[in-house]
């Protein structure tokens, strides 16, 4: 990875950032969650989940393992549909559409993007790999088609490293530019809503702080929703925070309130490191 | 130090130098065969191999017709298998993935991998030969392509199942339909296995003789019309080596040699392409 131009913000060890300077978080809700209960097979993996996700702000979920929360994420794409095996039953209103009834899934998807916890470039060139979705939605001539690709990788800050090398194969990348480049994918078809699940717990500590940036710089043209089992992450990126436990929601508020007074003890436990 | 241990050393002894054995003896075959293709095979060998016709009884002449039929079978048998296989094993790996009825179609492919080709080509002879009222290198070819398939189709389907659920879930997460994802992520990623198993089943195909026996039969003169019967490598040398004439059965070893030659060096194809796995 090449040094940077500007020195990368202290955000290892700083403190939460107040950021309703930036974003008039929770002024309306984008991602509706009702009554949600999700299985997979017989075991109950979420139990009657109300949560309403705020339009352009970041919202964290935290939680320890196995609290439900990557399961939560899973829904809101309905990327669980994959498997016959797991089921959800509730609501999900995104835009007042209820996503779980009866959705075109392809566009859904489209919509709410999603990053995962290993990056997963596919076995092709930089170029292709943002090209990919991009070229199957919107019939680009050449020039818009590079001009698409130029604007994700510069807004998911990978641009300068491999401008020069559109056309080797993605895998040849570090891990955290992987990473980015994934981001880069996702951003480029514009969705409304990008879900990030862990996407940090598989980089080092310099591409975890090139991500969180990234999602500062990110805020605010999209929807976020980051499931993250680092605290201190969520407390840097987020707006609002949900803490969820043994898949249920314990305490959902504004990121500044969950960590220096939340309102139920499980939540100041959790936070204080008392378990999880 | 005490009799358990010395037994059990015994065991342990008696077990590697069965297995030792075991794996001696079959080589020795192996090597035994090639070593006989080998030595009879390159005696006869000679350009007039590639330019010349097969002969009448006891004249000299080459395998032209029979390499050109062969070849062209063989052509027609990856036309029509591979592309046939190639959309079942997606279909097994990623549409049907948890449905009752591909489990019954890998059940009922895994019949057929195992069938006797000879089956296969009596099938073929009836469907085909029958109706036509001739032999032909069309029939041959498709009895070829007949076997080819559930080769193709089983390899495919574990290749696609072997890209990991991550790359199908990154994939659909970016909004694309499943043919979609289905054609360009998972191809690509399980590209190396799939290549290896057509080729693997190309390798098979090539010797078959049997099935070869009802479609194309053999022709003693250059042919290219598939219309009609066809002269092709497994069923010259089964012709030549049983046959008294000693042209006749050098032509044999030297076909032999090179139906051996062109596996082997199909197979190192293969392992060349299944060391280039694309994703970890």
């Amino acid at each position: 990875m090449k040094p940077q131009d500007t020195p990368i913000k202290n955000s290892l060890i700083s403190t939460p950032e107040p950021s309703e300077s930036k974003v008039p978080a929770g002024k309306s809700v984008k991602i509706d969650i009702r009554d949600l209960n999700f299985y997979y097979g017989k075991s109950q993996a979420l139990h009657s989940v109300t949560l309403p996700i705020p339009d352009y702000a970041v919202t964290a979920i935290i939680g320890p393992s196995g609290c439900g929360k990557s399961t939560l994420l899973r829904t809101i794409n309905r990327i669980y549909s994959l498997y016959p095996e797991q089921r959800a039953e509730g609501e999900i209103l995104i835009d007042g559409k209820n996503i779980l009834r009866k959705a075109d899934l392809a566009d859904l998807r489209r919509r709410v993007g999603m990053v995962f916890q290993k990056p997963t470039p596919f076995a092709s060139s930089i170029r292709a790999n943002v090209a990919f979705a991009l070229s199957y939605y919107e019939k680009l001539a050449k020039w818009e088609q590079d001009e698409r690709i130029e604007q994700a990788l510069r807004q998911a800050a990978l641009w300068d490293e491999v401008k020069d090398k559109l056309n080797q194969s993605a895998l040849s990348l570090s891990g955290g530019q992987q990473q980015r480049l994934c981001i880069a994918r996702t951003i480029a078809v514009r969705p409304e809503v990008v879900l990030f699940d862990e996407p940090t717990s598989a980089l080092d500590p310099i591409s975890t702080a090139r991500i969180e940036e990234l999602l500062h710089e990110l805020r605010g043209q999209f929807t976020i929703v980051i499931v993250t089992h680092n605290m201190q992450q969520a407390a840097r990126v987020s707006d609002k925070t949900a803490f969820f436990h043994m898949g249920e929601l314990i305490e959902f508020d504004d990121t500044s309130r969950i960590f220096t007074n939340p309102s139920v003890a499980r939540t100041q436990d959790y936070i204080t490191g008392r378990y999880g | 130090m005490n009799w358990i241990y010395f037994r059990r050393q015994f065991i342990d002894r008696t077990a590697y130098v069965c297995a030792a054995l075991a794996t001696l003896l079959g080589l020795v075959f192996l090597f035994w065969i090639l070593w006989t293709t080998i030595s009879n095979g390159v005696s006869a060998i000679s350009p007039k191999l590639f330019t010349e016709m097969t002969p009448p009884p006891g004249a000299e002449g080459g395998l032209l017709n029979a390499l050109f039929g062969s070849g062209v079978m063989i052509l027609i048998a990856i036309v029509v298998g591979t592309p046939i296989g190639l959309c079942a094993g997606v279909y097994l790996a990623e549409h049907g993935r948890h449905t009752r009825l591909a489990s019954a179609v890998r059940f009922v492919n895994d019949i057929l991998l195992s069938a006797p080709s000879i089956v296969l080509g009596l099938f073929v002879y009836e469907l085909v030969v029958v109706p036509m009222k001739h032999f032909s290198g069309l029939s041959g070819g498709l009895a070829l392509g007949l076997i080819l398939i559930p080769v193709v189709v089983r390899t495919s389907d574990e290749s696609l199942r072997l890209v990991p659920d991550r790359m199908r879930e990154a994939a659909f997460a970016l909004g694309l339909p499943r043919w979609k994802v289905s054609m360009q992520v998972l191809f690509k990623a399980a590209m190396s296995g799939i290549v290896t198993g057509a080729l693997l089943g190309v390798a098979r195909i090539s010797g078959e003789t049997a099935p070869l026996l009802f479609t194309a039969l053999n022709n003693q003169f250059w042919s290219s019309d598939l219309n009609g019967p066809l002269a092709n490598l497994p069923v010259v040398i089964f012709q030549y080596a049983m046959s008294p004439y000693d042209t006749w059965q050098s032509l044999a070893w030297a076909g032999a040699l090179i139906l051996t030659t062109f596996v082997l060096v199909l197979n190192l194809v293969v392992r060349l392409f299944a060391n280039r796995r694309v994703f970890k």
